[in-house]
């Protein structure tokens, strides 16, 4: 009986390492996974994780199935003779922490290029538009004719990203009230928009199609509503779109005043 | 002695359980050498690093706070006089050297004259509170609160600003008081007033007018209270006198860039030093309803430590908000 | 001078002296006891009762994710908005009160307060803790704590719902949400005791365990439960002032109109705070210093309960002791400047982010440690299959998975795409509950004998292990792939995102293994209570374990030893070849045998 029941537990710490690796293995196929990415730097974060799975996984599995085999070897039903009397291995202790030293910190400077390339090296142009946090939407406003944020004819929007395809965006991201979180998961980016700062976000989308906007940080009752929506477009879509949308804006708002929206937006 | 003369029970697994309610004796238990200090002694100090992550924690937010700021006032502009300060700084660091003076007698046994030194420290420290009472209500007649109904503090000359003038101006009260001021005859009025009491009927002016634009309220603000030029000397002297400083009942609303942050990290900080002394002060009180012998030395050394730890504290606030 | 090399001078003859007068009234005795072993039993109640409710929370918001708006039972009819659905508003609580509840008044008062408190001066050979007032008073701080986050679900707008990181401007502006209100003011009120109560409980422990170890007990024969709850009690010394403070600005901030973490001119719903001029990032920074180090305080004294029981459990001495002891001292050190992990994508400045994500891969590294030097602790040993075993053995299997899972987060790139999504939320759940509850089951399972002279039911022990192991992995596994779609955490209902929409099958299984993991606690309950009147009695060291607190009787008499304890070796003296039993007690008198082995080393 109880050499049976040393058998179950040890299998059962077994099914851990195999039912994990199930798990990930299945779950792309189920599309329960990595949403399309349609961004150029998203690459680099995918491969990435996919790195970090392998090396993670080899980690996982290995520990898991040295557990499950000491357990199912050294069961004290089974094993012959008393415990073996030992304190530690010195020679043991460094190596195993050599080597998880060496990886991960191969790991840190591997990874370093990536993240200077999506928060660091910010592209030298005009802000594409302007995204401001708002209790529960996200308000955009395009630089409009002349290419300047601040002036009057800039065009204002409520959720509806337009983004022209295969060309460096750089959003200027801000909040008016609390923390937001501007996560478009498609295009591999994420940024919380603080109140009282203004953070440049970029990126380059290489395909066409609409994706979600999520605000990621929790911002109040509505939080899970605030919800917007991204359209990657071809450049002269994009255009067609902008203009359409100016034409709107002048025949629904004939007068804004403009030192008004200046004088608070400042 | 050795070891094994020690009944050493274990493995008594057949033992009952009401057995061992039985005959359990009391044993006065012996330790091994830990560090040199008593368990009070111990205690004390780490409850003092914990006091030093707490006030490292407030002045760490203090240092990020000013210098994130865009502006920070300059000590004389929020009514802070670095004089008094040092002073307290001064009595302060005397009632450390009582408190050990307590302690010296107390150990050499001179109980009274432990007292004598206790009571000096208690005092000291009592001093030091009522100073600090004093600056808080020079800090609240100038209408420097750390919070924001009472305060008269503004950032900028803006709309806000425009409004608490007028908004203070329009009193009952205050009708009245300018009614009279306006109606003193001049030789009744010394030349100050008389320039002041010109400049405050063209503020009631404009501020009345309906088209006032932000630049005028600029000009209200320096009225009210001039700062002077950057580069100024922020140490020395008053300046052009302002109208709050002319007629001290006029109580108008001041800007001052920076000032609100500024009450709420001074209140915060010289707030949480004062309560601390407070605590050590009703330590001392306690200390005094007994004899202070040799017997209370470790009591007293502990208060001091304490003591001392406060003082220490405020060797960091004093340079931080008066000097620099 | 080194403490850890004093050799043992003191030997004393054991001074038995008559008995003390009992005549300690029932209040004395059971509620305002002085008492270390009372004390720690009245926080191992408190704590477990907060569990339960912690756990009922937990399975509302779980209700809400799988179903979203659908009417929720039982808890649907107490909080009614209409027909019992439930509010967005309340589901912000629900996950705010949840997480508040399991870390504030779970875990770490059942670490440091319940098994330190036991534990401790049982461990190192003291007749209490140093402090026995300061020590009850430690418990009676957590009372307010208790009411004020009891009381916030009552209050006019509801309880806290800014998360249980309470970032501003959401919870510093009262307009901001329904329970900025009167919660949010109690939430920190709750927060400012839990403090208190944590501080007064850590200087007490480490003068204990500094002055008060049995003669011979050196600071590297210590358990290592001890090592780790000093060294637990000394990260909880240093690193919660800091948010004491944090909570006073931020109550300031809420109650007197100071504006520390607002920035200029804010305006939440139309309503603007009138002071600003602060930095809303200032709090995130003052927040993680300390609750970084407060998760390794929620897991390092688990970390050290479970290398005690597996070394017992698995008949053989630890493997590498002094690693393990520095490995929990790097953690601990580390543990402070890795803080800004939780803020890469915050808007803190990118190139500190670098530091925080090399700093966050290094401490990965003493954890390696600890999981190697376990593994090594069971290779070649005799296992005991226990459930105080089989619990400690989950422990190790699922930190494993949960630490890992923290490589990706630190890889900054990564963070990107994974921060604030259910990856992150099957993180800390793997360390958390699959990690540190598991390791106190297995704490309770194997120390129950000792607070209550009975042994718990082992068979209904091992169903009881069974299902939880099976129904946590069923929940917490799955919550790894949904953050690989980025299924963000803290929504009240995520479906109407196109990305998200095919994954709430998924949930729907999640929450049943949820609610099963629960109903699967009713087995612990009942063997729990039952165990406590009913259990088979144990005597004085039913493991045949070594540290001193198996010498004392069962449970132990106040003063705990009934003898002098005096320590001749380290505590994992287990299989020693030439001795007969297959352990050495910390306390057996160094005989023939042991001499010849000290002889040989
Ligand atoms: C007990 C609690 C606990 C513990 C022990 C840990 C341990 C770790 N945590 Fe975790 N963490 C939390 C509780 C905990 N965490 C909580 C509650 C949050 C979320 C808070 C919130 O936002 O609400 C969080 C969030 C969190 C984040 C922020 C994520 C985000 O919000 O975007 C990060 C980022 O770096 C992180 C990293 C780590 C790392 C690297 C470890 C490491 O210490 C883990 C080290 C262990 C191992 C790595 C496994 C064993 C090692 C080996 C088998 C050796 C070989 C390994 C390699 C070579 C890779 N954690
Ligand atoms: C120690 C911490 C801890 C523990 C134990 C748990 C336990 C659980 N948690 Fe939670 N959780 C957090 C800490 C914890 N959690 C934190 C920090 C957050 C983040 C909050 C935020 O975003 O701000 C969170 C958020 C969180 C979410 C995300 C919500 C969201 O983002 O929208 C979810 C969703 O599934 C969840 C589920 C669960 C479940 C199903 C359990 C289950 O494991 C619960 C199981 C409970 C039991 C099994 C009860 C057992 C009872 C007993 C043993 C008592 C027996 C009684 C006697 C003997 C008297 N938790
Ligand atoms: Cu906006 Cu969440
Ligand atoms: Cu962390």
């Amino acid at each position: 009986m109880s050499r049976f029941s040393g058998i179950l537990w040890s299998l059962l710490f077994l099914a851990v390492p195999v039912l994990g690796v199930a798990t990930f293995a299945v779950a792309p196929s189920i599309n329960v996974w990595l949403p399309p990415d349609v961004s150029e730097h998203g690459k680099a974060i995918d491969g990435l994780f996919y790195f970090i799975l392998a090396l993670t996984g080899v980690v996982f599995v290995a520990t898991e199935v040295a557990l499950f085999w000491f357990l199912w070897k050294y069961d004290a039903a089974k094993a012959q003779g008393p415990a073996t009397y030992i304190h530690g291995s010195h020679t043991l202790e460094v190596v195993w922490t050599i080597i998880p030293a060496a990886t991960l910190l191969f790991l840190a400077i591997y990874q370093m290029n990536t993240w200077a390339d999506v928060k660091m090296r910010r592209p030298a142009m005009a802000p594409s538009v302007e995204v401001v946090g708002r209790q529960f939407e996200w308000r955009l406003r395009y630089p409009g004719r002349d290419g300047t944020l601040g002036t009057p004819d800039d065009l204002f929007l409520v959720n509806d990203l337009h983004v022209p395809v295969d060309e460096d965006f750089l959003v200027q991201l801000k909040s008016m009230d609390v923390l937001h979180s501007f996560f478009l998961p498609n295009l591999r980016i994420k940024q919380d928009a603080v109140p009282g700062m203004k953070i440049p976000v970029w990126f380059k989308a290489t395909e066409t199609g609409q994706f979600d906007i999520v605000c990621a940080e929790l911002c109040g009752w509505g939080h899970y509503k605030m919800k917007g929506r991204v359209t990657v477009e071809s450049r002269e879509d994009f255009d067609r779109w902008l203009e359409s949308q100016y034409a709107k804006q002048e025949a629904t708002q004939p007068e804004i005043d403009p030192s008004a929206t200046v004088a608070r937006t400042e | 002695m050795n070891a094994s003369a020690i009944s050493v029970p274990h493995d008594h697994d057949h033992h009952g359980h009401g057995d061992d309610h039985g005959h359990h004796g009391h044993v006065t238990l012996q330790y091994q050498p830990g560090l040199p200090l008593s368990k009070g002694k111990l205690i004390m100090w780490l409850f003092l690093s914990t006091e030093i992550m707490f006030f490292a924690a407030l002045l760490g937010s203090y240092v990020v706070l000013r210098f994130g700021a865009a502006v920070w006032p300059k000590p004389h502009h929020v009514h802070l006089s670095e004089p008094i300060g040092a002073f307290n700084t001064f009595v302060l660091i005397c009632s450390s050297v009582t408190i050990v003076l307590a302690l010296e007698a107390a150990r050499a046994n001179k109980a009274s004259l432990a007292k004598t030194w206790m009571v000096l420290t208690l005092v000291l420290g009592t001093l030091f509170l009522g100073v600090k009472a004093y600056e808080y209500q020079a800090k609240f007649s100038h209408g420097i609160y750390p919070w924001s109904p009472r305060s008269r503090v503004f950032e900028k000359p803006d709309l806000y600003y425009g409004s608490a003038v007028r908004a203070r101006l329009g009193e009952p009260a205050m009708i009245d008081r300018l009614k009279e001021l306006d109606d003193t005859p001049e030789d009744k009025l010394t030349a100050d007033e008389i320039s002041g009491r010109r400049r405050l009927q063209q503020i009631r002016q404009m501020v009345t007018s309906p088209d006032q634009q932000p630049f005028d309220l600029a000009v209200v603000a320096d009225q009210v209270m001039p700062l002077p030029a950057e580069g100024a000397d922020a140490h020395g002297g008053h300046g052009p006198h302002g109208l709050n400083d002319t007629f001290p009942w006029l109580k108008l609303p001041a800007v001052i860039p920076g000032g609100t942050m500024w009450a709420s990290t001074y209140f915060l900080l010289t707030g949480f030093h004062a309560i601390h002394v407070i605590v050590g002060l009703i330590v001392f009180a306690i200390l005094l309803l007994y004899k202070l012998g040799p017997k209370r030395a470790g009591m007293i050394e502990n208060a001091g430590l304490y003591w001392h730890f406060v003082d220490l504290v405020w060797i960091f606030l004093f340079p931080l908000l008066y000097l620099f | 001078m080194s403490i850890a090399s004093a050799p043992p001078t003191v030997r004393h003859e054991p001074t038995v002296q008559a008995p003390a007068p009992h005549h300690a009234s029932f209040l004395s005795t059971y509620v305002f006891s002085k008492d270390h072993k009372v004390i720690g039993l009245q926080f191992l109640f408190s704590t477990l009762v907060w569990f339960l409710i912690g756990g009922l929370l937990a399975l509302a918001v779980r209700w809400q994710i799988a179903w979203p708006w659908s009417d929720v039972p039982v808890l649907g009819k107490l909080f009614a908005q209409e027909g019992g659905q439930m509010a967005p508003e309340f589901y912000t609580m629900l996950f705010t009160m949840h997480a508040t509840v399991m870390i504030f008044l779970v875990i770490i008062p059942i670490l440091a307060g319940a098994f330190g408190n036991f534990l401790i001066p049982l461990m190192i050979g003291a007749d209490d803790m140093a402090f026995p007032t300061l020590n009850m008073l430690s418990y009676w701080f957590m009372w307010p704590a208790f009411i004020a986050f009891g009381a916030s679900f009552f209050v006019e707008g509801g309880a806290a719902s800014s998360g249980w990181t309470s970032y501003p401007t959401l919870s510093t502006n009262i307009a901001s949400s329904p329970g900025a209100g009167w919660g949010q003011t109690l939430w920190l009120l709750g927060l400012t005791f839990v403090g208190v109560s944590s501080m007064l409980g850590s200087v007490n422990y480490m003068t204990t365990i500094i002055l008060m170890r049995a003669p011979g007990m050196t600071m590297f024969r210590l358990p290592m439960t001890i090592w780790a709850m000093f060294i637990t009690a000394v990260l909880q010394a240093f690193a919660l002032p800091v948010l004491t403070a944090a909570g006073f600005m931020q109550l300031a901030d809420r109650t007197l109109g100071t504006g520390f973490f607002s920035p200029e001119g804010n305006i939440v719903n139309n309503w603007m705070q009138a002071t600003g001029g602060g930095q809303p990032l200032l709090w995130q920074h003052l927040f993680w210093f300390y609750s970084h180090p407060a998760v390794y305080i929620m897991i390092l004294p688990a970390m050290g309960m479970v290398s005690d029981i597996l070394t017992t459990f698995a008949r053989k001495p630890l493997f590498g002791y002094r690693p393990m002891v520095y490995s929990i001292a790097g953690i601990a050190g580390l543990g402070f400047i890795v803080w800004g992990h939780h803020m890469f994508m915050s808007g803190m400045n990118p190139a500190l982010g670098i530091t925080f994500m090399v700093s966050t891969m290094m401490i990965a590294l003493p954890s390696a440690v600890k999981t190697f030097n376990w593994l090594g602790t069971i290779w070649g040993g005799r296992v005991q299959f226990t459930t105080a075993m089989l619990f400690s053995l989950a422990f190790v299997s699922m930190f494993i998975i949960g630490g890992l899972s923290g490589i990706f987060m630190a890889a900054t790139p990564v963070d990107i795409f994974i921060h604030d999504t259910y990856f992150i939320v099957a993180h800390f759940h793997y360390v958390l509950f699959a990690g540190t509850a598991m390791g106190v089951f297995s704490g309770i399972y194997y120390w129950f004998p000792k607070m209550f002279g009975r042994t718990m039911n082992e068979f209904w022990g091992k169903v009881h292990f069974f299902l939880t192991f099976l129904f946590m992995n069923g929940t917490f596994f799955t919550m790894h792939i949904l953050g690989a779609v980025g299924f963000p955490r803290r929504l009240a209902d995520a479906y109407h995102y196109e990305t998200f929409h095919h994954l709430q099958p998924l949930n729907a299984f999640m929450t049943w293994c949820a609610i099963g993991m629960v109903a699967t606690q009713a087995i612990f309950a009942a063997n729990f209570f039952w165990s406590m009147f009913f259990g088979p009695i144990a005597g004085r060291n039913p493991w045949r374990s070594n540290t001193l607190e198996w010498t004392t009787p069962s449970p132990p008499g106040h003063g705990n030893f009934d003898f002098q304890p005096v320590v001749h070796r380290g505590p994992y003296e287990y299989s020693v070849p030439g001795v007969e039993k297959d352990h050495l007690m910390q306390t057996d008198p160094p005989n023939a045998a042991a001499a010849a082995l000290a002889a040989a080393h």
